[in-house]
């Protein structure tokens, strides 16, 4: 944890504590003090901020009762109480690709270890419910380029996002796999039953956050926190998104702010794709079939690829016969009993095993999918 | 003046005799009920002077006193309205034949025209007067069929109060019920597994839980048929035998539940309360702890539908009865235990919204909704239930198949036979089926070979399994080896059982991200 702040470092953050998030208004406060923060400070302890500001009276007299050390020091103790570090746009570990964007958080709070210059950020964002294909694509392509020295950047929801923390996570060697941006103050957990991942990211990466500590989530901070999930990152990976998914918010800031856009296509009749089909036909989002694809935009793959499919010849025959079916497609229990003509018994005992050598799954709704 | 007249009271199974005193003495007319009389008993008075008047006979204009003997124990029910008319006339002399009237046991509600009604529990109580030496009831024309399971019991169907005193008096014979003969040609099941399209997954767990006598979960998309697949468990049941069919009518004797010609119950009961119903509904309770809902599906099945919807308390109360096969309801005035040995059978959608996993609509839940509705069902309960099984969403092919499934009556002949190994392999063990083995037996009868143990270990390691839950892997899999005839347990066996227990790390193990 960040311990030293320095006194410009302090100026400014005075500023961000009593304004709260947002960029805009803290710029316009900033430039009517003409990049002076000290003298802003100086300002609201004569109660005499400028019109130029913009602020109203209610917020003005806010600002006035904490122009004084004592309320600054409060926010650091806080902030050490709670283990967090907080970073403004002129920090030296504020994340460089951040501050190019139109409206760069003025001051990020973090846990963990911020990095200006992350080894190649990527964000990769998707459903909160994904089907299995998603799930599965989600975790190959984290892991792959974490692998390949990624660090991938995601906002800490259920489905994809965790997925992509997860495989991140996984890979042992990146020293620093993982940045989760969230939605709420950077103490709090939301969604809570991610704490344990939560916890591991910020062990390895970096938690980060422009929401003062203790700010609970709304709906409204979700948007302003995917700006930063691409603003964060070099390149954005949709993995699935429905027609209308807060995934494509992400994406959108993501063209706004210039970074690359990969999506994954899916079928065209799944919902859980439509939204990734979409950008492909319109040609917002590159066709990407992996994580070789991504890479090859930044310099290449530097672990040769995995092989994909176990060959079905080595397995007992109604083993290999239950595998072909299913490397077409994933099937129901229903299904598969009438195509392979198996015997309920056979087919029950031939799939726990099959589970069990880790080259089926199983999924809610009696789903099995070749893994 | 005086008269005593025999009848019978229950508390819960188990029934008292009672001994009807009347006593009509000179004095300002008056009548008085005592002896721990509820309000039925105490109304019986206006119900018994209307019948008496209205059967032409005389109701004394004098000092009537009735007591209902033993003093301190409760009296219930309507079924003390004929005794009391019989005591009153015979005590007004209106009944020469005093040695038939004191030899004979009566029940019965009396309607204000004379006519006799049906009453509740008659089964139970005419067992219990048998027992005590009586060998002539006079019960309701409704419940003679009933009375008349018990062989050595000449039972006298009483049509109208008048009747009953003409057969007293000598004047007119009563007729006598023939004793009935268990008859279960006629059972039929409004279900037959035939009926059920597609579900091959679903329907072999359900064979597998009623040979070992497992609970079962289903759980599946609204309209998979999870509730057709419940309804059709019972034409699979193995057949009712004598003591088992007379143990089910005794508590839906009680329970009113009875239909009035019936007789004897000849099949199975399946139960299905709404979701909304009390603990005191399930479980049984009330001022006069009656039957609940599991003691009406003693030997049947009882269908939770929509399980999660049902109160936490109510389910949770499940639990021991469960594990007993018994209940015992106490009550400040009484203390009841039913038998309440059934066969659990629960439904539930994946989801809120049902559509969790479906590939054909989309799920609208978020993650917190799905666990929380899953957290509802607590893990101890979902431990008590053997197999669970998720039912394939059914498409238009399933629908139109073509080829009929199996009938009901094939696989009760497997079920009958597992049943049979089962019931040899536990002779000294005094169970009967896999589902009541202890984790003691379930070591020493559940052997496996080695191929099988391997297996087990994995199951064990891979999906996490508690050791309960490993119990139970391991009993379902004997009864899969049993189905199948094979003393050993091989791999093949487990490897099923595993199966329906993969559910639960799939969807309460993890809730997943």
């Amino acid at each position: 944890m960040k311990l030293e702040y320095s006194e410009r470092e302090r100026d400014l953050l005075w500023l961000g504590f009593v304004l709260g998030p947002g960029a805009k208004r803290y710029e316009k406060v900033l430039s009517a003090f003409e990049g002076d923060a000290h003298a802003a400070y100086e300002a609201a302890r004569r109660h005499d901020f400028s019109p130029a500001c913009g602020l109203k009276d209610e917020s003005l007299e806010r600002i006035y009762a904490s122009a004084n050390e004592r309320f600054l020091n409060g926010c650091f103790k806080r902030l050490q109480a709670l283990d967090i570090s907080a970073a403004t746009i002129e920090s030296p570990e504020y994340p460089n690709l951040l501050k190019e964007i139109y409206d760069p958080p003025p001051v990020l709070y973090y846990r963990g270890a911020l990095r200006s210059e992350p080894a190649l950020p990527i964000a990769v964002v998707g459903s909160r419910a994904p089907t299995e294909y998603g799930r599965k694509l989600a975790h190959t392509l984290t892991q792959t380029l974490a692998e390949n020295g990624a660090c991938i950047v995601s906002g800490l929801a259920y489905g994809i996002d965790c997925i992509a923390a997860l495989g991140a996570l996984a890979v042992g060697e990146n020293p620093y796999p993982t940045v989760a941006v969230l939605g709420c103050g950077a103490d709090l957990v939301y969604p809570a039953g991610n704490r344990d991942i939560y916890e591991r990211i910020i062990a390895r990466g970096a938690v980060v956050s422009e929401f003062l500590p203790g700010t609970k989530a709304r709906p409204a901070f979700f948007p302003m926190r995917n700006r930063i999930i691409s603003g964060l990152s070099r390149g954005v990976v949709v993995v699935e998104a429905a027609e209308k998914s807060g995934t494509l918010i992400t994406v959108d800031c993501a063209l706004e702010q210039g970074r690359d856009v990969f999506a994954f296509p899916g079928r065209i009749t799944d919902l859980k794709s439509a939204g990734t089909n979409a950008l492909l036909h319109d040609g917002q989002a590159k066709f990407t079939l992996g994580a070789e694809d991504v890479l090859e935009e930044y310099g290449g793959m530097r672990t040769a690829p995995t092989p994909i499919s176990p060959s079905a010849n080595a397995l007992p025959p109604e083993q290999s016969a239950i595998l072909r079916l299913l490397l077409e497609g994933e099937r129901s229990f229903d299904e598969l009993c009438e195509l392979t003509g198996f015997s309920v018994p056979l087919l029950n005992s031939s799939l726990t095993e099959m589970e069990f050598s880790g080259i089926i799954k199983q999924s809610p709704g009696r789903v099995y999918s070749s893994i | 003046m005086l008269s005593k007249i025999k009848s019978y009271g229950l508390m819960g199974m188990e029934g008292f005799p009672v001994m009807v005193e009347v006593y009509v003495s000179n004095g300002l007319p008056s009548y008085d009920t005592v002896g721990l009389p509820d309000a039925a008993v105490r109304e019986s008075r206006e119900r018994v002077r209307a019948a008496i008047r209205n059967s032409g006979l005389e109701f004394p204009a004098k000092r009537v006193t009735v007591n209902l003997a033993p003093a301190d124990l409760r009296k219930e029910g309507s079924m003390y309205d004929l005794p009391i008319a019989i005591g009153l006339l015979a005590a007004t002399e209106q009944i020469q034949n005093d040695a038939l009237a004191q030899e004979c046991l009566f029940l019965g509600e009396l309607a204000l025209d004379g006519t006799v009604r049906s009453v509740s529990g008659v089964l139970p109580m005419v067992i219990g007067a048998y027992a005590q030496g009586v060998r002539k009831v006079v019960v309701p024309l409704e419940n003679a069929k009933e009375a008349s399971l018990i062989a050595g019991v000449r039972v006298y169907a009483a049509e109208t109060l008048k009747r009953v005193v003409d057969f007293l008096n000598g004047a007119e014979p009563l007729p006598v019920v023939p004793t009935c003969k268990w008859d279960r040609t006629k059972v039929s099941y409004p279900m037959d597994f035939a009926d059920i399209k597609g579900q091959q997954g679903a329907k072999r767990a359900a064979e597998i839980a009623v040979a070992g006598g497992h609970n079962l979960l289903l759980v599946g998309t609204p309209g998979s048929g999870k509730t057709m697949l419940a309804r059709s468990i019972p034409s699979i049941l193995p057949e009712l035998t004598f003591e088992e069919a007379l143990e089910i009518t005794k508590i839906h004797s009680i329970a009113g539940t009875l239909a009035g010609s019936e007789g004897m119950v000849s099949e199975r009961p399946f139960r299905a309360p709404h979701h909304s119903a009390s603990t005191a509904s399930l479980i049984g309770g009330g001022q006069r702890a009656m039957p609940g809902e599991i003691s009406l599906a003693h030997y049947g099945v009882l269908f939770l539908d929509e399980f999660p919807e049902f109160r936490k308390d109510a389910l949770e109360a499940l639990r021991q009865p469960m594990e007993d096969g018994s209940v015992t309801i106490a009550r400040a005035a009484v203390r009841s235990t039913y038998p309440a040995d059934f066969m659990l059978v629960a439904a539930m959608n994946p989801c809120p919204c049902g559509n969790y996993g479906s590939r054909t609509a989309p799920c609208r839940c978020t993650q917190q909704q799905i666990a929380r509705y899953l957290g509802r069902i607590s893990g101890p309960l979902l431990d008590r239930i053997d197999l669970h099984v998720e039912m394939s969403e059914v498409g238009y092919d399933d629908i139109a198949s073509r080829q009929a499934g199996e009938p009901s009556e094939t696989v009760r002949a497997r079920v009958n036979a597992a049943r049979q190994i089962q019931a040899e392999r536990y002779r000294e063990e005094g169970i009967l089926f896999n589902a009541q083995l202890t984790s003691r037996m379930a070591m020493q009868y559940c052997t496996l070979d080695a191929r099988a143990e391997a297996l087990l270990r994995k199951a064990f390691a891979t999906l996490k399994l508690s050791a309960r839950a490993y119990t139970r892997v391991l009993k379902v899999a004997r009864t899969i080896a049993d189905l199948e005839g094979s003393r050993i347990i091989c791999a093949h066996h487990v490897g099923e059982a595993v199966q329906y227990r993969s559910l639960e790390s799939k969807y309460w193990g993890e809730i997943r991200r």
